[in-house]
């Protein structure tokens, strides 16, 4: 197939800027959603700060984690929560809903890669702000926890940042494979949902087997990593073992999604 | 009323059966009742590293959120996103049509909803507790008798409130963020954000005069033993004021509000 060459690949950006334009400029025709959207987040992120400040009129710190260094991962919790509700939820919602209604096969027959086009075609403005905010909130906590940031945090934080969009990308492809295989669920839209609600608090918060099992599903990579390399109290083993981890969840996920693409049937015709 | 007392059964049956349909709904209902188990996760390391708050160990948290996450299920607040939905497609003004106020058709159905997702998650939750010793109730039938008339108060409160809210829909189009922003603010009133008893102070001093502590504090720290038989004579009061207040306010704007109705869509 040769729009697969290497020459092909450079075409991507902009077809999924493209798509982006699009989605945007529908997007505006609701332009009060983008501003109530992004107030609604403010006050939850207070609502959350104010929330875990609870604990600490009992305990100095948490297992090692002080009130500002929570903060920082409540940060991070919105950053995440508002890249998976702004670019990969409107995506997979789609993707159950092209399942079930056959319109997928239009898709495929597209000549470009159909991974890449499903998973990034839609966008939604009214959580569009929600990352930037959600790095205010990181930046507010850091400095609030007196920590300095030297040059290597904050390229462990950059490294750290890519790799857990990378892991949540990975995460929605792999369910939407399993929504093919499901033939277009709704639940399975909901389950990012919830994996990434558990990413609220730094996984030394837990206890096994929760613990263990947010290590093993790489949630643990969403924002306790991120926060622990702003920090400056990250390993350089962790860095290097996080990065496996998410190319290997890309590479997974992707061969999930191909798996089930073989194994799809079309529901249209 | 007689007519209304038949009809409810029907209508709840109806929604239970379209649940069971459906059941992505209650995945959605199960997965955001995870949330009361994360912050009780949090308190058991609290417990853990800096001992029992103003007294309260690890089983009183364990009792207090498993109690909460099955109060959190009656919360009656879906009636908001059912009232939403139904005024901006137009479809409200088919529930306009038939002879039961749509206050009922929605809290009727709401019902049935609920009574699934209690069938289910209630001996999910019995379950638990009889493999894990570390949640008790210690449960006397004093208690039971009190907790079960706190936990309908609870409902009907709760209920009342969302519906007031939803009636701002005939005057805005968007109530569900409102819903939201009221929801959120009293969250820290209710014991949703933690135990109302271990607030700062202040808000501990006003919590339970206001009605989000009716809703799921109230009957929660009935269920778990937190709250006596003699201190619950003082909530039910507070409880009964607000049901008969929120009524009031509904009867008193429901009319205005219906005459603002353009069927939008319809």
């Amino acid at each position: 197939m040769s729009w697969r060459g290497r020459a092909g690949w450079s075409r991507y950006p902009r077809i999924i800027l493209t798509c982006w334009r699009a989605a945007v400029a529908t997007e505006l025709e609701y332009r009060l959603n983008f501003v109530t959207g992004a107030l609604l987040s403010l006050f939850w992120m207070g609502w959350a700060a104010a929330g875990v400040a609870v604990y600490f009129q009992f305990a100095g710190e948490l297992v090692g984690w002080t009130y500002p260094e929570l903060v920082v991962v409540i940060g991070l919790f919105f950053t995440m929560n508002g890249v998976r509700q702004a670019f990969l939820q409107p995506n997979l919602d789609a993707m159950t809903e092209h399942v079930r209604r056959g319109t997928l096969d239009f898709l495929l027959t597209k000549p470009v890669d159909a991974q890449l086009l499903v998973s990034l075609r839609h966008l939604y403005v009214g959580n569009l702000l929600d990352p930037f905010l959600g790095l205010g909130v990181v930046a507010a906590g850091v400095v609030a926890s007196g920590h300095g940031m030297s040059v290597v945090d904050l390229a462990a934080f950059v490294l750290m940042f890519v790799v857990a969009v990378l892991v949540l990308y990975a995460l929605v492809v792999a369910l939407m494979a399993v929504s093919i295989r499901l033939n277009g669920s709704e639940e399975v839209g909901q389950v990012s949902f919830g994996l990434v609600e558990l990413t609220r608090f730094p996984v030394d918060l837990y206890r096994d087997p929760l613990r263990t099992a947010m290590t093993v599903v790489p949630v643990v990579l969403l924002t306790t990593l991120p926060a622990q390399a702003v920090l400056g109290r990250i390993s350089a083993t962790s860095v290097v073992v996080a990065a496996g981890a998410a190319a290997v969840a890309v590479a997974g996920a992707s061969l999930l999604w191909r798996r089930a693409l073989r194994g799809y049937t079309g529901a249209s015709s | 009323m007689a007519e209304i007392s038949i009809r409810y059964p029907a209508l709840m049956r109806s929604s239970a059966l379209a649940v069971l349909a459906y059941r992505g709904r209650l995945v959605v209902g199960f997965l955001t009742d995870l949330f009361p188990f994360l912050l009780m996760a949090v308190w058991l390391t609290v417990v853990a590293t800096a001992g029992p708050p103003r007294g309260w160990t690890a089983a009183d948290f364990v009792a207090y959120y498993a109690m909460a996450a099955v109060l959190m299920q009656l919360s009656g607040q879906h009636v908001v996103w059912e009232w939403d939905r139904d005024l901006r497609s137009g479809d409200l003004s088919v529930r306009l049509l038939r002879p039961l106020h749509p206050f009922h058709q929605y809290v009727a159905s709401d019902l049935g909803y609920r009574v699934v997702s209690l069938a289910l998650f209630v001996p999910g939750l019995v379950l638990v507790a009889v493999l894990l010793p570390v949640l008790t109730l210690d449960l006397t039938v004093t208690r039971a008798a009190l907790a079960v008339p706190a936990t309908l108060l609870a409902y009907l409160v709760g209920v009342l409130m969302a519906s007031i809210v939803a009636l701002l829909g005939f005057w805005s189009t968007q109530t569900t963020n409102v819903w939201m922003l009221f929801w959120g603010l009293g969250s820290f009133t209710s014991g949703w954000v933690a135990p109302v008893e271990l607030m700062p102070g202040w808000i501990e001093a006003v919590a339970p005069w206001l009605p989000f502590f009716t809703t799921l504090g109230f009957p929660v720290e009935l269920w778990t033993g937190r709250m006596t038989e003699s201190e619950s004579g003082v909530h039910f009061v507070v409880a009964v004021g607000w049901a008969l207040l929120f009524a009031a306010a509904y009867t008193v704007v429901w009319p205005r509000a219906v005459r603002r109705y353009q069927a939008v869509a319809g």
